[in-house]
């Protein structure tokens, strides 16, 4: 493969030889450590510090922020190169940027909601990685029931806050400096809460780290003791957060969708199927099995399907009839069908699919099992595969509430 | 590295807009408007249960809408359109379960505007545009859906060509003017387009199990064609038929899919049980969801495999496979919940569930099914993993 678009625009096609070029000779050598398969599982500092040298050199070479504003840091100018380098990325199977939860989900909904002070302020290190996000939703009591959250956030008297409450699952957190925070501001369940943008390193905040199925870190707990937020921490009005929330949960979903939706996913479908030509299963090579051939056929139209249906969506002609549907299924589609070629990369494995990271001979490192156990991270995480339903049950299908 | 080039997504090879326009928009609401006033279910039902199942008059005004001639070019009296447009009238036929041959009148009309010469083409083309004529496709003959399993052929005579074999499982024979098939010739195959009337032609209707989609064998016993009924690159077009085959099916199928869906919701919408509409239920609403997402897949696929034929050529064919596939799941997906979530009404003829599942499991098994499909994929997929197999295996 030369140019994955035969009739791609002179400029762009330009821009592609030289993102290919300069990821070339830029990437990071690999590391002597095991580094984390996203960003869900940046551990330990080596890890954190190599994947965040390697997106600040992004953003230095001016390949992060296309769709953001020159006076936030941006490149401002048009996503379509942003899709070019998400694709060269995977293309070159290059460190993931490490910010990602600041990239795709925070700063978005800055810029959706933010002041003109709030967005100078905070986007321009989030895109550098200079500082990183994590994200305060979740806790003990509300996950699938995320309104139902306790987390307060009270007047200091002087026009700040105080935070009290217990947020889980938080990723980066023990590296963050900033979360995105959801706590309750009043008593009524939606209008009751408040979007806050909270600096980590304060005074009356824990971070603990929790530790996932595969053995690895990277989400924790935080646990507030009344830590202080100042007065411009609010984003948003006071008793919007639910809305402003909501936003959130869209970037995060990926219900925006650009070009470039469905090349990873058909990426790591190819990655599998290269697997099955080179695995053994009962002394031949795995791709010559029919079963498993047609188990990866089937990923490779879903794959395909992505793809194309990114395309019909931004076509309202082709969508009239449900235009939330392919927005609001995206997650659901792409997480489940990452765990089935995880899965199916497993099973290629064969006899050596026993076989856990940080054995010599695990094929691929142990990469496959560990990115199966932890595709369920994706499953879970963002609203889980079972509220997804929901939502387009009730909100795609005009279905009544299942309550 | 090989894994790479089996990465160029089927994406990335179509147009941003996918070629759509304000056109296209218009065709397709004028298409459901007049579909849903014109045939609606009763009628469906109607023509079901009628010996012949097919109303002439709905097919003339349908043709003076241009739909039999979309996709043909304007010197012939077509409207010179995309693919992408053919697609989009046929998923709301398939929404609607029209009962006649305006898919299988469409594939023979483009079989004749691919293969023939400029005067065939001059001779039959502008009829058939403008649905004076109506055409069938004929690719099946015994066990196989390989498109050269054909055995019937076409022996050279005076002033033309004696036709001896049979042709199983066409569409609409009964009440189709020209039949569109292979036949062998000069130790090859080649197209030709008969006129289904004369002596050595006989049309036995089959009892089909789709009553939607009437199909027939026609059994040729030395019957006399003339001289230019082969169609003159005949041969080489045969397999350039599938891709636009598939794509206008799986199109048509898409539709059927959404429609069995709808119905089901708007059941599951009404019907309550344990003081609650059972689309509450999530035992009944995630199914559903899980529909939606095929139906959908199988509607972009559908789409995108028309708009290759157009702006992609040489992906076309793998495409229009993995549309079929995609259809063919959600068609029988959305069959299977359709019948079970409505219950023990879902078991019975009033519901019109079956009508919906019989075109499922007819349409399944037409042009290749999913299974014969994925077999062809799975061999593209080892190619492009760049896996060569041992010779012999």
């Amino acid at each position: 493969m030369t140019n994955p678009d035969p009739r791609e625009l002179p400029e762009l096609a330009e821009f592609r030889r030289d993102t290919r070029a300069w990821i070339a000779e830029h990437r990071p050598a690999a590391p002597s450590f095991v580094l984390p398969q996203s960003f869900l599982e940046v551990e330990t500092r080596e890890q954190f510090d190599y994947l965040r040298a390697w997106q600040g050199a992004l953003y230095r070479a001016g390949l992060v922020g296309f769709d953001v504003p020159r006076e936030y840091g941006g490149q401002g100018v048009s996503p379509e190169r942003a899709a070019v380098v998400s694709q060269e990325l995977t293309r070159a199977r290059a460190p993931f940027l490490v910010n990602l939860l600041g990239l795709r989900w925070a700063g978005p909904t800055i810029l959706a909601y933010g002041t003109e002070e709030q967005k100078r302020r905070l986007i321009p290190p989030l895109l550098a990685a200079d500082e990183i996000w994590c994200q305060g939703f979740s806790e003990p009591g509300s996950g699938s029931d995320l309104a139902s959250l306790t987390t307060r956030a009270e007047p200091d008297g002087a026009g700040g806050w105080r935070v009290t409450g217990h947020k889980v699952w938080t990723t980066m957190a023990h590296v963050a400096d900033w979360m995105i925070l959801l706590a309750r501001t009043g008593p009524a369940k939606y209008d009751g809460l408040s979007y806050f943008l909270f600096p980590m390193k304060t005074d009356g905040v824990r971070v603990e780290p929790l530790v996932k199925m595969t053995g690895e870190g990277g989400f924790n707990q935080v646990i507030f003791d009344g830590a202080p937020m100042p007065r411009e921490s609010l984003l948003g009005q006071e008793g919007q957060g639910w809305r402003v929330a909501m936003t959130t949960l869209a970037f995060e979903r990926g219900v925006e969708g650009g070009r470039e939706r469905g090349a990873e996913d058909l990426a790591l479908v190819w990655r599998v199927a290269d697997l099955a030509a080179r695995a053994r299963r009962d002394g031949a090579p795995a791709i010559d099995d029919p079963v498993l051939a047609d188990q990866l056929v089937s990923l490779w139209i879903e794959a395909e399907a992505i793809g194309v249906s990114a395309l019909r969506m931004r076509v309202p002609g082709l969508v009239a009839d449900r235009p939330l549907a392919l927005p609001l299924m995206h997650k659901l589609v792409f997480t489940e069908l990452a765990q089935r070629a995880t899965r199916l990369a497993c099973q290629l494995l064969g006899t050596e699919a026993v076989l856990w990271m940080g054995d010599a001979r695990a094929p691929d490192d142990g990469d496959w099992p560990r990115a199966f156990l932890n595709s369920y991270g994706f499953t879970i995480g963002g609203g889980t595969s079972e509220v997804q339903r929901n939502i387009l049950g009730e909100r795609v299908l005009g279905l009544p509430k299942s309550k | 590295m090989s894994a790479t080039t089996g990465s160029m997504s089927l994406a990335s090879h179509l147009p941003d807009g996918l070629g759509h326009t304000g056109d296209h928009d218009l065709l397709r609401g004028t298409a459901r408007r007049f579909l849903s006033e014109r045939c609606p279910a009763r009628e469906v039902r109607r023509l079901a249960g009628d010996p012949i199942g097919f109303d002439r008059a709905l097919w003339r005004e349908l043709a003076e809408l241009g739909w039999t001639g979309l996709h043909l070019p304007e010197r012939v009296g077509g409207a010179g359109l995309d693919h992408l447009s053919m697609a989009l009238v046929l998923e709301e036929s398939g929404r609607a379960l029209y009962p006649g041959p305006l898919l299988a009148s469409a594939l023979g009309a483009l079989a004749i505007a691919r293969a023939a010469s400029g005067g065939q083409a001059g001779r039959l083309l502008p009829d058939l545009a403008a649905g004076r004529v109506i055409a069938t496709l004929a690719l099946v003959e015994g066990s196989s859906w390989e498109l050269d399993a054909v055995e019937a052929a076409a022996r050279p005579v005076e002033d033309g060509y004696e036709l001896h074999g049979e042709k199983a499982h066409v569409p609409w024979a009964q009440v189709a003017d020209l039949l569109v098939a292979p036949f062998r010739w000069e130790g090859g195959l080649s197209m030709f387009a008969v006129p289904l009337a004369g002596p050595g032609i006989e049309i036995e209707p089959e009892v089909s199990l789709d009553s939607t989609r009437r199909l027939a064998r026609v059994r040729f016993t030395g019957a006399h064609v003339a001289a230019d009924a082969r169609l003159l690159a005949g041969g080489a077009v045969l397999g350039d038929l599938l891709a636009p085959a598939l794509a206008y099916l799986a199109a048509e199928m898409a539709g059927a899919a959404g429609a069995a869906l709808d119905l089901t919701c708007a059941y599951a919408r009404e019907r309550v049980q344990f003081d609650r509409p059972i689309g509450a239920f999530q035992a009944v609403k995630h199914p559903l969801v899980d529909v939606l997402i095929a139906v959908e897949r199988a509607r972009s696929l559908a789409l995108a495999a028309a708009v290759a034929l157009d702006h992609a050529p040489d992906q076309a064919l793998r495409a229009a496979r993995m549309a079929k596939v995609a259809a063919e799941g959600a068609l029988l997906f959305a069959c299977d919940r359709a019948v079970q979530l409505h219950g023990g009404f879902g078991f019975t003829w009033d519901c019109d569930a079956h009508l919906y599942y019989k075109r499922a499991l007819a349409s399944a098994a037409t042009w290749g099914d999913a299974l014969h499909h994925r077999r062809v994929l799975a061999a593209d997929l080892r190619r492009l993993a760049g896996y060569a197999p041992r010779s012999g295996s």
